[in-house]
């Protein structure tokens, strides 16, 4: 048993980073805001750990933060020229931003180590640094979707005029949503680079955008499980089907593309929603009352008219 | 030597519109970012090749490929985003996003599979080998083959979709599929009409590519969809004179790229402009279907 | 006390003058009916007020203080609550849920607060939750607590789109075209509702097609008619302005 789990660690730990990367891909979603700006996040997390630990001597302890700080930065200055963008022009606009980070870790030869990539970093996190770190992403996560900023979030996702009937500022949102997507994704893009011992430039492209939105896209956009579904089949179903041998990756385009035509809204979203509408249906609605003429609402304590 | 680069730069960007064509027409009749579009292309490329390996004449290769893109794209449609169709418009966005990256992934690991990761290359007396020298600079009878029959579908293109029955009805649904449902026009014969196009133009590309550079591989797709990406965007979204436009100023611009500057500096050139395009002008450079705003007041 | 004034107010659309010129006040405590022809403007003038549409001239006021520039959002935090012509509800979120966004104005809690859970936030959701159920209860609609909100029927729907509109007590409630495709039971009771929300204090506008639930329920009305106002008065004297007749049997 010990010997499997020490055999399987390392698409374990795979799974943990892809984890953090999908929750860092999905707070924009999650918000209404179609950002793929994940891939920039965790590419500039990388390379400034990387630089930061080897070129410089930096601790680790230290690094790793600074890393998650710069995708935060990051995230900030992208949500300013994004604001005006919506949709399929958002992705686009962050697609080309993830491409331009890709060109110049290319391009930078004598700081990042150009197309051969960082090689030879020091291992300084293991499988425990990092499901600490997705613990502590679940947490603060699951804080935010409970609270008024959750609830705006999921009245832009799904309606972003009648939320701002309702006083939820899109601008405002929207930037939170891209700092802590820049955050997170600086987070273990650092924790990738002092684990991986390397780190190349194509390792957060075009791929690692679509690994990442599949992972969302197949387990949910909405809730907090969505992201550990889908990343559970997006990096274990190739292992699952290595008997498969080189049909692998047959098997995984096909799987994805019957989860999404049976399931849209996500393995994990939907099966939570089974769940709520289990409980639903078990409260069976009385028929129906017509409205009492004096039902009235009063005022609570506290409230005033006009400004709250 | 400038006049030879640009001349290049043309060319490569009559490709770029031959691929950026199909997948602007795909989104603007279906509003579908169809990501499987770079797999098709190579399996254009990797239908070719076998057949000219299996004896045929280059010509039915081409045109076998082709039809087979044409059809094998009409079905990713027909099973893949109509099944989509009856949920809701986000989940159906997100949901084709995936299905066409799915695709993608099944055709490039049978791809790969197929050709056991090698590299491939058409046979060296598939296409007549010869350059015609005038006005300082150097074309092959490729590059003016390509350039011929990117020119020819353009027009055919443009004529088919302003002057015939058809074509209208195309653009019709492109602007608005339920109103044009509630005129009889039916919306299935014109997606299925407009991935059949967009299938086999992303064929072609792909042999013309695979022509041109004497090589095919699996992974060839992948940077042409982003290429495709910039064009569609500086064109304008659903804007085909756009695309073909903006597929020619990219050529150019790559080539004197590669030329003048040093390696590496092109791509990050391409996409940062293609970032401030989509701030300053998200209709493209040549005004395509509006971009939505945010809620500043109208 | 006037809540809401509109002093000339203007909306072109290139060459079309969907709204010139119009003003009038909405006063606290009143119901103000607001009614015209199709094409007159009513929603254009409901957009402006709301923050959707920009003014091509004049003020909206909200307490005196001007409100013409500010987008939507902005709009709604100062206290302007409306409903939409079609009901736009949270088709995902249950009806608690949709209830409770409708609060989201009243939050207090920080940023920091709320991201990492501290019990300030918690209590303030649980707080809100109570209140919701509260609301539900008043609307005899607490057996759809956990319901989708897009699976309702018409009417429930309604409710809930009220509920949430009611909320966070709002200075100002616009209400666009409420009673659309209910019966009269229906419509009076909702009249009805709109009555009490006037009693205590609340300034509402309803933009109405139907004259003669705007006529039972207002003491003021304004009538709309290509982007001018042809009368205002009470409700029997307007519907005796030959105008307003003409207006209405010429479309």
């Amino acid at each position: 048993m010990i010997d499997f789990l020490k055999a399987n660690q390392p698409v374990f730990d795979f799974f943990l980073l892809t984890l953090g990367f999908a929750y860092s891909q999905q707070i924009v979603l999650r918000c209404g805001v179609f950002s793929l700006a994940s891939a920039a996040f965790a590419a500039l997390g990388a390379y400034c750990c990387a630089i930061l630990v080897v070129n410089l001597g930096l601790p680790p302890l230290m690094a790793i933060p600074l890393g998650a700080v710069l995708g935060g930065a990051a995230g900030y200055l992208v949500s300013v020229p994004l604001a005006r963008l919506r949709g399929v022009y958002q992705a686009i606009a962050t697609l080309a931003l993830v491409e331009v980070v890709v060109a110049i870790t290319l391009y930078a030869e004598p700081l990042t180590g150009g197309a051969v990539g960082f090689n030879n970093i020091p291992k300084h996190v293991g499988t425990v640094e990092i499901a600490l770190a997705v613990a502590v992403v679940i947490y603060l996560l699951h804080a935010l979707s409970i609270s008024r900023i959750g609830r705006g979030f999921d009245a832009l996702r799904q309606d972003e005029y009648v939320a701002a009937s309702l006083g939820v500022s899109s601008r405002g949102q929207h930037t939170l949503a891209f700092i802590v997507s820049g955050l997170i994704g600086g987070l273990f893009g650092g924790l990738q680079s002092m684990y991986a011992y390397s780190v190349e430039p194509h390792q957060y492209g075009f791929s690692f955008m679509v690994t990442t939105l599949a992972a969302i896209i197949l387990g949910g956009r909405r809730s907090l499980l969505g992201p550990v579904i889908g990343s559970a089949v997006v990096i274990l179903l190739p292992e699952i089907s290595r008997p498969l041998a080189e049909y692998r990756m047959v098997v995984v385009g096909v799987v994805m593309v019957l989860v999404v035509l049976y399931t849209p809204q996500g393995l994990g979203d939907t099966f939570l929603s089974w769940l709520s509408h289990r409980r639903a249906s078990k409260q069976a609605p009385p028929p129906a009352k017509p409205l009492a003429a004096d039902a009235r609402t009063t005022k609570s304590k506290g409230d005033t008219y006009g400004r709250a | 030597m400038l006049a030879q680069q640009i001349l290049n730069g043309l060319i490569s960007g009559a490709i770029y519109a031959l691929f950026a064509l199909g997948f602007n027409l795909i989104f603007g009749v279906q509003k579908v970012l169809n990501l499987a579009h770079g797999a098709i292309f190579m399996s254009g490329a990797f239908i070719a090749y076998y057949a000219v390996e299996g004896g045929l004449p280059f010509w039915l290769a081409l045109l076998i490929a082709m039809v087979v893109c044409g059809i094998a794209s009409v079905l990713i449609d027909r099973f893949g985003f109509q099944k989509l169709r009856k949920y809701s418009q986000m989940d159906a966005e997100f949901g084709a996003l995936v299905i066409s990256i799915g695709i993608g992934q099944i055709l490039t690991s049978m791809a790969q599979k197929l050709s056991q990761t090698k590299v491939l290359s058409f046979p060296f007396d598939t296409f007549p080998v010869e350059f015609f020298r005038g006005l300082g600079m150097r074309i092959s009878l490729l590059q003016i083959t390509i350039a011929a029959m990117v020119v020819v579908l353009v027009v055919f293109l443009a004529l088919f979709l302003q002057r015939t029955t058809f074509g209208r009805q195309v653009r019709a649904v492109a602007i608005n599929p339920r109103a044009s449902a509630l005129l009889g026009i039916n919306a299935r014969s014109v997606f299925m009409l407009t991935f059949f196009i967009a299938g086999a133009m992303a064929a072609l590309a792909g042999v013309m590519i695979g022509l041109s550079f004497n090589s095919i591989q699996f992974m060839m797709g992948e940077p042409y969809m982003l290429k495709a990406f910039v064009v569609v965007v500086l064109g304008g979204l659903g804007n085909l004179g756009g695309a073909v436009a903006a597929s020619l100023l990219l050529g150019v611009g790559q080539a004197l790229c590669a030329a003048y500057l040093p390696p590496g500096l092109s791509d990050i050139l391409i996409f940062t402009t293609l970032f401030v395009v989509l701030i300053f002008k998200p209709n493209g450079l040549f005004g395509g279907a509006l971009a939505p705003a945010g809620v500043g007041r109208q | 006390m006037v809540a809401l004034e509109l002093q000339d107010v203007r909306r072109h659309f290139g060459g079309v003058k969907a709204v010139d010129g119009v003003s009038f006040q909405v006063p606290a405590g009143k119901v103000t009916g607001l009614i015209g022809p199709n094409g007159s403007g009513k929603s254009t003038l409901v957009n402006l007020i709301a923050g959707v549409l920009g003014l091509t001239s004049g003020e909206v006021r909200l307490h005196g203080e001007a409100i013409s520039t500010e987008t939507a959002d902005a709009v709604a935090r100062r206290g302007v609550a409306r409903t939409f012509q079609n009901i736009r509800l949270l088709p995902e979120a249950s009806v608690l849920d949709n209830v409770m966004i409708g609060f989201y104005r009243l939050e207090r809690s920080s940023l920091l607060a709320s991201l990492l859970g501290l019990p300030s936030s918690r209590r303030e959701t649980r707080e809100l939750r109570e209140r919701g159920r509260a609301l539900l209860a008043r609307f005899d609609m607490s057996a759809y607590e956990h319901v989708p909100a897009g699976g309702l029927a018409y009417g429930f729907q309604r409710r809930v789109e009220m509920m949430r509109a009611v909320a966070s007590n709002p200075a100002v409630l616009l209400l666009d075209e409420p009673v659309a495709g209910m019966n009269d039971v229906e419509a009076s009771a909702l009249g009805g509702i709109f009555a009490r929300l006037a009693e205590d204090g609340m300034a509402v506008l309803v933009i109405e097609h139907n004259t003669r639930f705007v006529a039972e329920l207002c003491e003021e009305v304004h009538v709309l008619d290509s982007g001018r106002l042809i009368a205002n008065d009470t409700p029997q004297e307007v519907m005796r302005d030959p105008a307003v007749v003409a207006a209405y049997l010429g479309t």
